[in-house]
Protein backbone atom coordinates (compact mmCIF):
# COMPACT_ATOMS: atom_id res chain seq x y z
CA UNK A 1 0.00 0.00 0.00
CA UNK A 2 1.28 3.22 -0.57
CA UNK A 3 1.16 6.43 1.91
CA UNK A 4 0.05 9.15 -0.54
CA UNK A 5 -2.11 11.17 1.64
CA UNK A 6 0.42 12.71 4.02
CA UNK A 7 2.74 13.97 1.03
CA UNK A 8 0.28 14.75 -1.36
CA UNK A 9 1.14 18.61 -1.83
CA UNK A 10 4.52 17.23 -2.60
CA UNK A 11 5.58 16.36 -6.03
CA UNK A 12 7.60 13.43 -5.68
CA UNK A 13 8.04 12.80 -8.85
CA UNK A 14 10.89 15.88 -8.91
CA UNK A 15 11.61 15.02 -5.40
CA UNK A 16 15.64 13.25 -5.02
CA UNK A 17 16.74 11.70 -1.96
CA UNK A 18 20.17 11.14 -1.46
CA UNK A 19 20.95 9.07 0.95
CA UNK A 20 24.61 8.13 1.65
CA UNK A 21 25.12 4.62 3.33
CA UNK A 22 28.35 2.63 4.60
CA UNK A 23 28.07 -0.32 6.63
CA UNK A 24 24.25 0.40 7.83
CA UNK A 25 22.30 -3.14 6.82
CA UNK A 26 21.06 -2.93 9.93
CA UNK A 27 19.06 -0.11 8.92
CA UNK A 28 18.79 1.02 5.25
CA UNK A 29 16.10 -1.89 4.58
CA UNK A 30 13.10 0.33 6.93
CA UNK A 31 14.55 3.52 6.10
CA UNK A 32 14.40 2.57 2.20
CA UNK A 33 10.94 1.20 2.89
CA UNK A 34 9.60 4.31 4.42
CA UNK A 35 11.00 6.25 1.84
CA UNK A 36 9.59 4.12 -1.54
CA UNK A 37 6.36 3.90 0.71
CA UNK A 38 6.03 7.77 0.19
CA UNK A 39 6.69 7.43 -3.54
CA UNK A 40 9.93 9.45 -3.34
CA UNK A 41 12.51 8.85 -6.09
CA UNK A 42 15.81 7.48 -3.68
CA UNK A 43 19.52 7.32 -4.87
CA UNK A 44 21.34 5.13 -2.57
CA UNK A 45 25.11 5.65 -2.36
CA UNK A 46 27.17 2.90 -1.23
CA UNK A 47 30.11 3.84 0.11
CA UNK A 48 32.03 0.95 -0.19
CA UNK A 49 30.32 -1.20 2.39
CA UNK A 50 31.81 -4.29 3.29
CA UNK A 51 28.57 -5.87 4.90
CA UNK A 52 25.38 -6.80 3.08
CA UNK A 53 24.11 -3.25 2.24
CA UNK A 54 24.69 -3.73 -1.26
CA UNK A 55 22.74 -6.20 -1.61
CA UNK A 56 19.87 -5.40 0.68
CA UNK A 57 19.56 -2.85 -1.67
CA UNK A 58 19.17 -4.47 -4.48
CA UNK A 59 16.99 -6.60 -3.08
CA UNK A 60 14.62 -3.50 -1.94
CA UNK A 61 15.17 -2.17 -5.64
CA UNK A 62 13.64 -5.46 -6.76
CA UNK A 63 10.55 -4.60 -4.82
CA UNK A 64 10.52 -0.83 -6.23
CA UNK A 65 11.89 -0.97 -9.61
CA UNK A 66 11.78 2.55 -10.72
CA UNK A 67 11.97 4.16 -6.88
CA UNK A 68 15.48 3.10 -6.40
CA UNK A 69 18.53 4.28 -8.02
CA UNK A 70 21.71 2.42 -6.70
CA UNK A 71 25.76 4.04 -7.17
CA UNK A 72 28.04 2.14 -5.52
CA UNK A 73 31.67 3.29 -4.29
CA UNK A 74 34.01 0.67 -4.90
CA UNK A 75 36.01 1.93 -1.84
CA UNK A 76 34.95 4.13 1.05
CA UNK A 77 35.90 7.23 0.47
CA UNK A 78 33.92 9.71 2.80
CA UNK A 79 30.46 11.28 3.14
CA UNK A 80 31.51 14.65 1.06
CA UNK A 81 32.39 11.87 -1.75
CA UNK A 82 29.29 9.65 -1.04
CA UNK A 83 27.24 13.33 -1.49
CA UNK A 84 28.55 14.37 -4.37
CA UNK A 85 28.23 11.35 -6.32
CA UNK A 86 24.59 11.13 -5.31
CA UNK A 87 23.49 14.67 -6.19
CA UNK A 88 25.34 14.17 -9.35
CA UNK A 89 23.40 11.37 -10.14
CA UNK A 90 20.29 12.65 -8.72
CA UNK A 91 20.51 16.24 -10.95
CA UNK A 92 21.65 13.26 -14.07
CA UNK A 93 18.32 11.97 -13.66
CA UNK A 94 16.34 14.76 -13.84
CA UNK A 95 16.05 15.95 -10.27
CA UNK A 96 14.33 19.65 -9.14
CA UNK A 97 14.67 18.77 -5.78
CA UNK A 98 17.70 17.27 -4.00
CA UNK A 99 17.49 15.88 0.10
CA UNK A 100 20.22 14.37 1.90
CA UNK A 101 18.92 11.60 3.61
CA UNK A 102 20.53 9.36 6.89
CA UNK A 103 20.18 5.61 5.87
CA UNK A 104 20.86 5.20 9.89
CA UNK A 105 16.91 6.02 10.71
CA UNK A 106 17.91 9.44 12.28
CA UNK A 107 15.68 11.08 10.32
CA UNK A 108 11.81 10.99 10.57
CA UNK A 109 10.55 10.97 6.63
CA UNK A 110 7.78 13.48 7.65
CA UNK A 111 10.43 16.32 7.88
CA UNK A 112 11.45 15.77 4.09
CA UNK A 113 7.93 17.95 3.08
CA UNK A 114 9.16 20.02 6.13
CA UNK A 115 12.45 20.93 4.47
CA UNK A 116 10.85 21.04 0.80
CA UNK A 117 8.15 23.05 1.09
CA UNK A 118 10.86 26.73 1.19
CA UNK A 119 12.09 25.45 -1.45
CA UNK A 120 8.61 24.67 -3.75
CA UNK A 121 7.48 27.95 -2.34
CA UNK A 122 10.90 29.57 -3.63
CA UNK A 123 11.57 31.51 -0.10
CA UNK A 124 14.71 29.71 -0.04
CA UNK A 125 17.38 28.04 -2.71
CA UNK A 126 18.95 25.34 0.56
CA UNK A 127 17.08 24.38 3.61
CA UNK A 128 18.55 22.52 6.62
CA UNK A 129 16.90 20.76 9.22
CA UNK A 130 17.91 22.10 12.50
CA UNK A 131 17.75 19.18 15.23
CA UNK A 132 16.88 20.40 18.70
CA UNK A 133 19.81 20.65 20.69
CA UNK A 134 18.29 19.98 23.81
CA UNK A 135 17.03 16.44 22.70
CA UNK A 136 20.20 15.73 22.21
CA UNK A 137 23.33 14.04 24.75
CA UNK A 138 25.25 16.93 26.56
CA UNK A 139 28.51 15.66 24.54
CA UNK A 140 27.41 15.31 20.86
CA UNK A 141 26.02 19.13 22.60
CA UNK A 142 29.30 20.76 23.05
CA UNK A 143 30.33 19.55 19.90
CA UNK A 144 27.83 20.91 17.79
CA UNK A 145 28.08 24.09 19.47
CA UNK A 146 31.87 24.00 18.30
CA UNK A 147 31.50 22.98 14.81
CA UNK A 148 28.72 25.75 15.17
CA UNK A 149 31.45 28.28 16.00
CA UNK A 150 34.25 26.61 13.95
CA UNK A 151 31.88 27.27 10.47
CA UNK A 152 31.06 30.71 11.46
CA UNK A 153 34.81 31.64 11.94
CA UNK A 154 35.88 30.18 8.70
CA UNK A 155 33.16 30.64 6.63
CA UNK A 156 31.26 33.07 7.87
CA UNK A 157 27.61 32.05 8.95
CA UNK A 158 26.28 31.04 11.87
CA UNK A 159 24.13 28.03 11.06
CA UNK A 160 21.72 26.06 14.23
CA UNK A 161 22.54 23.15 13.04
CA UNK A 162 26.12 23.19 10.31
CA UNK A 163 26.00 19.27 11.11
CA UNK A 164 22.74 17.88 10.24
CA UNK A 165 22.35 15.60 7.58
CA UNK A 166 18.78 16.53 6.45
CA UNK A 167 19.47 19.32 3.97
CA UNK A 168 17.50 20.22 1.23
CA UNK A 169 18.73 21.83 -2.38
CA UNK A 170 17.22 22.92 -5.45
CA UNK A 171 18.64 21.78 -8.75
CA UNK A 172 20.24 25.16 -9.14
CA UNK A 173 21.93 25.18 -5.72
CA UNK A 174 23.16 21.75 -6.41
CA UNK A 175 24.72 22.35 -8.97
CA UNK A 176 26.49 25.23 -8.01
CA UNK A 177 28.15 23.20 -5.09
CA UNK A 178 31.68 22.71 -5.39
CA UNK A 179 32.76 19.75 -2.45
CA UNK A 180 35.92 18.87 -2.32
CA UNK A 181 36.16 17.48 1.56
CA UNK A 182 35.61 13.82 1.27
CA UNK A 183 34.53 13.13 5.17
CA UNK A 184 32.24 14.34 7.54
CA UNK A 185 33.97 18.10 6.96
CA UNK A 186 31.57 18.34 3.86
CA UNK A 187 29.05 19.40 6.19
CA UNK A 188 30.54 23.00 7.20
CA UNK A 189 31.84 22.52 3.27
CA UNK A 190 28.70 22.96 2.25
CA UNK A 191 27.84 25.96 4.18
CA UNK A 192 30.76 27.80 2.66
CA UNK A 193 29.56 27.21 -0.86
CA UNK A 194 26.30 28.38 0.45
CA UNK A 195 27.72 31.88 1.28
CA UNK A 196 30.36 31.71 -1.58
CA UNK A 197 27.00 31.55 -4.45
CA UNK A 198 25.33 33.74 -1.66
CA UNK A 199 22.47 31.03 -2.05
CA UNK A 200 19.69 31.66 0.38
CA UNK A 201 19.61 29.42 3.23
CA UNK A 202 16.65 28.73 5.51
CA UNK A 203 16.49 26.46 8.78
CA UNK A 204 13.53 24.38 9.93
CA UNK A 205 13.57 22.43 12.73
CA UNK A 206 13.09 18.64 12.24
CA UNK A 207 12.49 15.78 14.99
CA UNK A 208 15.70 13.75 15.37
CA UNK A 209 15.20 9.50 16.48
CA UNK A 210 17.90 8.86 18.83
CA UNK A 211 18.38 5.17 19.47
CA UNK A 212 21.47 3.70 21.13
CA UNK A 213 22.57 2.95 17.24
CA UNK A 214 22.89 6.87 16.29
CA UNK A 215 24.90 8.06 19.18
CA UNK A 216 27.76 5.96 18.11
CA UNK A 217 27.43 7.31 14.51
CA UNK A 218 28.56 11.28 13.25
CA UNK A 219 30.45 13.66 14.45
CA UNK A 220 32.14 13.34 17.99
CA UNK A 221 35.20 14.89 19.45
CA UNK A 222 37.78 13.41 17.49
CA UNK A 223 36.37 13.67 14.08
CA UNK A 224 35.72 17.21 15.29
CA UNK A 225 39.37 18.10 15.98
CA UNK A 226 40.35 16.32 12.70
CA UNK A 227 38.02 18.85 10.50
CA UNK A 228 39.65 21.27 12.69
CA UNK A 229 42.89 20.28 12.08
CA UNK A 230 42.17 20.16 7.90
CA UNK A 231 40.00 23.77 8.10
CA UNK A 232 43.50 25.08 9.33
CA UNK A 233 45.78 23.33 7.06
CA UNK A 234 43.48 24.50 4.50
CA UNK A 235 44.40 28.50 5.27
CA UNK A 236 47.97 28.23 5.23
CA UNK A 237 47.77 25.68 1.52
CA UNK A 238 46.46 29.23 -0.08
CA UNK A 239 50.13 30.10 0.39
CA UNK B 1 110.45 23.46 30.21
CA UNK B 2 106.45 23.34 29.41
CA UNK B 3 103.87 23.07 32.27
CA UNK B 4 101.76 20.01 32.46
CA UNK B 5 98.92 22.04 31.69
CA UNK B 6 100.43 23.68 28.51
CA UNK B 7 100.86 20.54 27.37
CA UNK B 8 97.61 19.11 27.86
CA UNK B 9 96.36 22.10 25.63
CA UNK B 10 98.64 22.15 22.60
CA UNK B 11 97.67 18.73 22.51
CA UNK B 12 94.03 19.07 22.55
CA UNK B 13 94.35 21.69 20.19
CA UNK B 14 96.16 19.56 17.65
CA UNK B 15 93.84 17.26 17.86
CA UNK B 16 90.60 19.00 17.19
CA UNK B 17 92.49 20.76 14.26
CA UNK B 18 93.15 16.90 13.67
CA UNK B 19 89.46 15.88 13.49
CA UNK B 20 88.27 19.60 11.75
CA UNK B 21 91.26 18.55 9.17
CA UNK B 22 89.73 14.92 7.89
CA UNK B 23 85.78 15.57 7.26
CA UNK B 24 86.76 18.28 5.54
CA UNK B 25 88.45 16.86 2.61
CA UNK B 26 85.40 14.64 2.93
CA UNK B 27 82.55 16.85 2.43
CA UNK B 28 84.91 18.69 -0.42
CA UNK B 29 84.67 15.16 -2.22
CA UNK B 30 81.21 14.58 -1.84
CA UNK B 31 80.19 18.36 -2.57
CA UNK B 32 82.30 17.86 -6.09
CA UNK B 33 80.80 14.51 -6.62
CA UNK B 34 77.38 15.71 -5.97
CA UNK B 35 77.96 18.55 -8.48
CA UNK B 36 78.90 16.07 -11.25
CA UNK B 37 75.82 14.07 -11.00
CA UNK B 38 73.69 16.73 -10.85
CA UNK B 39 74.83 18.33 -13.81
CA UNK B 40 74.67 14.59 -15.54
CA UNK B 41 71.19 13.82 -13.75
CA UNK B 42 70.33 17.42 -15.88
CA UNK B 43 72.15 16.64 -19.15
CA UNK B 44 70.34 12.51 -19.01
CA UNK B 45 66.63 15.14 -18.96
CA UNK B 46 65.74 13.73 -15.20
CA UNK B 47 65.83 16.83 -13.27
CA UNK B 48 65.53 20.96 -14.59
CA UNK B 49 67.09 23.92 -14.66
CA UNK B 50 65.31 24.84 -11.69
CA UNK B 51 66.74 22.08 -9.13
CA UNK B 52 69.82 21.76 -11.14
CA UNK B 53 70.53 25.17 -10.08
CA UNK B 54 69.02 24.12 -6.42
CA UNK B 55 71.72 21.60 -5.95
CA UNK B 56 74.26 23.62 -7.37
CA UNK B 57 73.76 25.65 -4.33
CA UNK B 58 73.72 22.93 -1.85
CA UNK B 59 76.85 21.38 -3.48
CA UNK B 60 78.68 24.46 -3.40
CA UNK B 61 77.66 25.34 0.17
CA UNK B 62 78.34 21.96 1.14
CA UNK B 63 81.98 22.82 0.01
CA UNK B 64 82.94 26.00 1.24
CA UNK B 65 81.56 25.07 4.83
CA UNK B 66 84.23 21.79 3.95
CA UNK B 67 86.89 24.31 3.12
CA UNK B 68 85.79 27.14 6.32
CA UNK B 69 84.46 25.61 8.54
CA UNK B 70 84.84 28.62 10.72
CA UNK B 71 82.11 30.85 8.03
CA UNK B 72 79.55 28.63 9.53
CA UNK B 73 80.12 30.77 12.74
CA UNK B 74 79.40 34.00 10.96
CA UNK B 75 76.30 32.92 10.06
CA UNK B 76 75.10 31.55 12.95
CA UNK B 77 76.34 34.72 14.64
CA UNK B 78 73.67 36.95 11.86
CA UNK B 79 70.80 35.26 13.44
CA UNK B 80 72.01 34.96 17.22
CA UNK B 81 72.25 31.64 16.87
CA UNK B 82 76.15 30.55 18.74
CA UNK B 83 77.34 27.64 17.19
CA UNK B 84 77.87 27.00 13.43
CA UNK B 85 77.14 23.48 13.59
CA UNK B 86 73.57 24.70 15.57
CA UNK B 87 73.26 26.45 13.03
CA UNK B 88 73.11 24.26 10.26
CA UNK B 89 70.95 21.51 12.61
CA UNK B 90 68.51 24.52 12.60
CA UNK B 91 68.17 24.57 9.04
CA UNK B 92 67.97 21.26 8.55
CA UNK B 93 65.28 20.43 10.84
CA UNK B 94 63.18 23.22 9.48
CA UNK B 95 63.72 21.80 6.29
CA UNK B 96 62.19 18.44 6.98
CA UNK B 97 59.59 20.36 8.30
CA UNK B 98 58.80 21.94 4.72
CA UNK B 99 59.12 18.43 3.45
CA UNK B 100 56.60 17.07 5.99
CA UNK B 101 53.87 19.61 5.11
CA UNK B 102 54.49 19.29 1.28
CA UNK B 103 54.25 15.40 1.28
CA UNK B 104 50.90 15.83 3.68
CA UNK B 105 49.64 18.04 0.75
CA UNK B 106 50.92 15.84 -2.08
CA UNK B 107 49.25 12.60 0.09
CA UNK B 108 46.17 14.66 0.47
CA UNK B 109 46.09 15.03 -3.66
CA UNK B 110 46.75 11.65 -4.12
CA UNK B 111 43.18 11.12 -1.72
CA UNK B 112 41.37 13.15 -4.00
CA UNK B 113 42.54 11.90 -7.26
CA UNK B 114 41.19 8.18 -5.78
CA UNK B 115 38.30 9.58 -4.90
CA UNK B 116 37.35 11.00 -8.00
CA UNK B 117 38.20 7.89 -9.72
CA UNK B 118 35.67 5.59 -7.40
CA UNK B 119 33.31 8.34 -8.00
CA UNK B 120 33.72 8.39 -11.81
CA UNK B 121 33.51 4.20 -11.64
CA UNK B 122 30.42 5.10 -9.74
CA UNK B 123 28.58 7.08 -12.19
CA UNK B 124 30.09 5.00 -14.95
CA UNK B 125 28.36 1.92 -13.29
CA UNK B 126 24.96 3.15 -13.11
CA UNK B 127 23.26 1.29 -15.69
CA UNK B 128 24.85 -1.93 -14.41
CA UNK B 129 23.86 -1.56 -10.62
CA UNK B 130 20.31 0.02 -12.12
CA UNK B 131 19.37 -2.41 -14.37
CA UNK B 132 15.37 -1.72 -15.26
CA UNK B 133 12.83 -2.78 -18.23
CA UNK B 134 13.88 0.41 -19.70
CA UNK B 135 17.52 0.99 -20.24
CA UNK B 136 17.32 4.08 -22.33
CA UNK B 137 18.99 7.44 -21.09
CA UNK B 138 16.12 10.05 -21.43
CA UNK B 139 15.91 10.49 -17.78
CA UNK B 140 12.02 11.47 -18.54
CA UNK B 141 11.40 7.67 -18.61
CA UNK B 142 13.08 7.13 -15.21
CA UNK B 143 10.06 9.36 -13.48
CA UNK B 144 7.40 6.96 -13.64
CA UNK B 145 5.35 7.25 -10.52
Amino acid sequence: MLINSAVGKLPQNKIFLVVPAYNEEKTVALVLEDLCQRSFNVVLVDDGSRDGTYDIVKDMQNKYPNHIFIYRHVINRGLGAALKTGIAAALKNGAEYIVTFDADGQHDPHDIETVCEPLINKDADVVIGSRNFSDMPLSRNWGNYLMNTLTMIFYGIYVNDSQSGLRAFNANSARLLKLNYHGYGVSSEIISEIKKNNLNLKEVPIKTIYTSYTLEKGTNTSVGLKILFKMIIDIFKKF
Amino acid sequence: MLSAEGNNKHLLTIKMSGVKMIYQPIGVIIGILGLIISIIRFRSGKSSAGMLGFWILVWAITIVISIFPDSTTFFANLFGIGRGLDFILIIAILGCYYFIFKIYNMIEQVESEITELVRQIALNNENENNKNDSQEDDPSNKLES
